[in-house]
């Protein structure tokens, strides 16, 4: 199956956002509106192939694009671009938003490490429309906590040096607000709730201390610390920001994690 | 055990309440109960959890692991010291909710929906735990799986009845992967049969509050379908090429060209022998060192009977016999499979869920809603709040 038309499509994708990626550079570097254009029709046109690909994929396989790391990863690349593509046309967010395949570009390069078989069968366990539920969702979530990494990142990128070419920092910490207030509903949600009421019914108990469902409780933990800190006026927008990246990481590390850790949730 | 340790967590924290009062009620204190939740829970996924204590020595040396096993660190989620902060924890939710009522008693208009939300959100947490409490205290769950085959029976006392496994199965594709696992399974109360149910992964059965869960299916470890062995016949003029034969279980099998038969007795997935009884017998359920006993019959009389291993070389004295034989391969039985199941009795959950509802309500009002969106536009509300309670 390998080498069909979700994978042409996946690649179309992938050097496309690679060259939104190289694009923004430039951008960052010229400041030129014709370069930010360009960038944002070539971070489209990969978003139309990651979209193509996701269905091609489901498709093929009769059931989401969510069952290995693979499909996991580039879905989660296409939720990232979607996120940042709400955020295109604000004002003063240009050099945020020209980013947005980069970190997509990120994570088309770690899928593209991982096995990418398309297998019509799903075992026991992922047979539940509980699947499309909590990973979509959980998907969607982490999207929204890329965004927040990438503007909490630019923030503090701002703060060291000072840089006057970086997008206002009250604005880029607003929007990392926002990206989390959309985020952690949807992960408490689809990631914990969701996962816990399948656990019960796939299980016996809607929660195990799984690997990955302690580093899925952590990453929520870090975001509430988050919220916390950002309502009081100790919270300053360096430190805010330094936990939006820290909570980004740990969303990687429990996307991975299960991989080297085992337990329940190691599918693949 | 755990119990006195929730009720001593409690009765500290309600003393500590008096004086830690504004603290636990604060946003810092709020801030540091969640970082302190978070190393703890840190540690453990790092650590790894429920390993022998051995596992611990080897991966992070003799004073080290030791430690680690000792001060609970293996063990961390049932800690005194995480149910301790998961005690504070909650204390702290319900202190800064008495603040937040207040708040808004007075509040009027627009912000009144997150600030519901926000209550909503804290206290659903506290359901949530508490939640957790109830299964920790009256629920169960068997420390091991549970494996039955067909024909087999299982008194569930915990719940008053006995299960009959009529028939566990493996379904493949075509391809041959495994398509679905299911158990029918007979529930029996006092004698009589008072139902029947097929139990899949993901459609478990749940009957007086104890939950039967379908997890994996193992083939026999006593029976195969078929045996594949590599055969050599010796002839006169010295031994015949290798090739293989397929031999059903349990059946006379007559190897072609020759007047030999064979016919495989019985099988063991984890072959053992104890010399003194002189049996053999099955260390575990898995499949990890695989023996057949094998029959070989010549002209229509027994001249042997042996076990052969799938990974042993070395042959006990076969000089004499009229071919050799090797276990290459066999067809694992899953129609007589053992079926795994998981029981438990989770009485939280209800609890647990309620919680999750009044969360996802408070989560929506609080970021969603209009108002709750509205606090989230930046530094406005960075100064203003500083106060709130946590």
């Amino acid at each position: 199956m390998q080498g069909g038309i979700d994978m042409l499509l996946f690649w179309v994708a992938f050097w496309c956002y690679l060259a939104a990626t190289l694009g923004a550079s430039v951008y960052a570097g010229t400041r030129k509106d014709g370069v930010r254009t360009a960038v944002f029709y070539v971070t489209l046109l990969g978003f139309a192939s990651n979209t193509g690909a996701l269905i091609a994929r489901s498709v093929l396989s009769g059931h989401p694009p969510v069952t290995n790391l693979f499909e996991y990863l580039s879905f989660f690349a296409w939720a990232i671009v979607l996120g940042f593509l709400f955020i295109w046309r604000k004002k003063g967010l240009e050099l945020l938003t020209a980013f947005a395949a980069t970190i997509a570009f990120a994570m088309m390069v770690m899928a593209s490490l991982f096995p990418a078989d398309v297998s019509r069968q799903l075992i026991p366990a992922l047979q539940s429309y509980w699947l499309w539920i909590h990973v979509s969702l959980a998907i969607l979530a982490e999207a929204a906590f890329a965004v927040a990494f990438v503007a909490s990142l630019m923030c503090l990128m701002g703060d060291k040096r000072g840089h006057r070419r970086l997008p206002d920092r009250n604005l880029l910490d607003s929007i990392a607000y926002r990206a989390i207030g959309i985020g952690f509903p949807l992960f408490t949600v689809g990631a914990l709730f969701a996962g816990a009421v399948w656990a019960q019914r796939a299980w016996g108990t809607p929660w195990s201390w799984d690997p990955k469902e302690t580093s899925s409780l952590i990453v929520w933990l870090v975001y509430a610390i988050y919220l916390h800190v950002r309502r009081t006026r100790r919270g300053s927008i360096a430190l805010t920001s330094g936990l939006s990246v820290l909570g980004f990481t740990l969303t990687i590390l429990t996307i991975l994690g299960s991989r080297f850790l085992g337990g329940l949730h190691s599918y693949g | 055990m755990t119990l006195w340790l929730l009720v001593a967590a409690v009765v500290v924290a309600a003393v500590f309440l008096r004086r830690f009062r504004r603290w636990l009620a604060s946003m810092a204190g709020a801030v540091w109960i969640l970082v302190v939740l978070t190393v703890m829970s840190l540690l453990g996924v790092m650590i790894g959890q429920n390993l022998p204590p051995d596992a611990y020595v080897d991966r992070y040396g003799q004073v080290l692991g030791s430690l680690i096993y000792r001060s609970g660190l293996s063990d961390i989620f049932t800690s005194w010291y995480f149910l301790l902060s998961a005690a504070v924890l909650a204390v702290s939710l319900v202190a800064c909710s008495f603040g937040r009522l207040r708040k808004l008693a007075t509040a009027r208009g627009r912000g009144r929906a997150s600030r519901v939300g926000s209550l909503l959100l804290h206290l659903s947490m506290v359901v949530i735990l508490a939640g957790g409490v109830v299964t920790a205290v009256f629920g169960f769950r068997y420390p091991a799986p549970v494996y039955l085959a067909a024909g087999e029976e299982m008194e569930v006392q915990e719940g008053g009845f006995t299960i009959r496994v009529d028939a566990a199965s493996t379904e493949f594709t075509e391809e041959g992967m495994i398509s679905e696992y299911f158990s029918d399974v007979v529930v029996i109360e006092d004698g009589d049969e008072v139902l029947s149910h097929r139990i899949e992964v993901n459609e478990p059965l749940i009957h007086n509050g104890v939950g039967l869960y379908q997890h994996e299916m193992l083939p026999s470890a006593t029976s195969v379908r078929e045996v594949l062995f590599g055969i050599v016949v010796r002839t006169e003029d010295g031994e015949s090429p290798l090739t293989t034969i397929t031999v059903p279980f349990n059946e006379e099998f007559e190897v072609p060209g020759t007047d030999i038969s064979l016919k495989v007795l019985e099988f063991l997935a984890d072959f053992t022998y104890d010399i003194e009884s002189r049996t053999a017998s099955l260390v575990s359920l898995s499949h990890r060192n695989p023996a057949v006993l094998v029959r070989m019959s010549e002209a229509g009389s027994v001249i042997d009977e042996r076990w052969v291993f799938a990974d042993v070389q070395t042959h006990r004295d076969d000089a004499g016999l009229p071919c050799r034989i090797f276990l290459f391969n066999y067809l694992p039985d899953y129609e007589r499979g053992l079926t795994r199941f998981e029981l438990s009795h989770q009485p939280g959950t209800p609890l647990l869920f309620a919680g999750f509802a009044a969360m996802s309500l408070g989560l929506c009002l609080t970021f969603w809603t209009r108002t709750g969106r509205k606090d989230a536009d930046g530094s406005g509300v960075r100064s203003k709040t500083g106060s709130d309670p946590g």
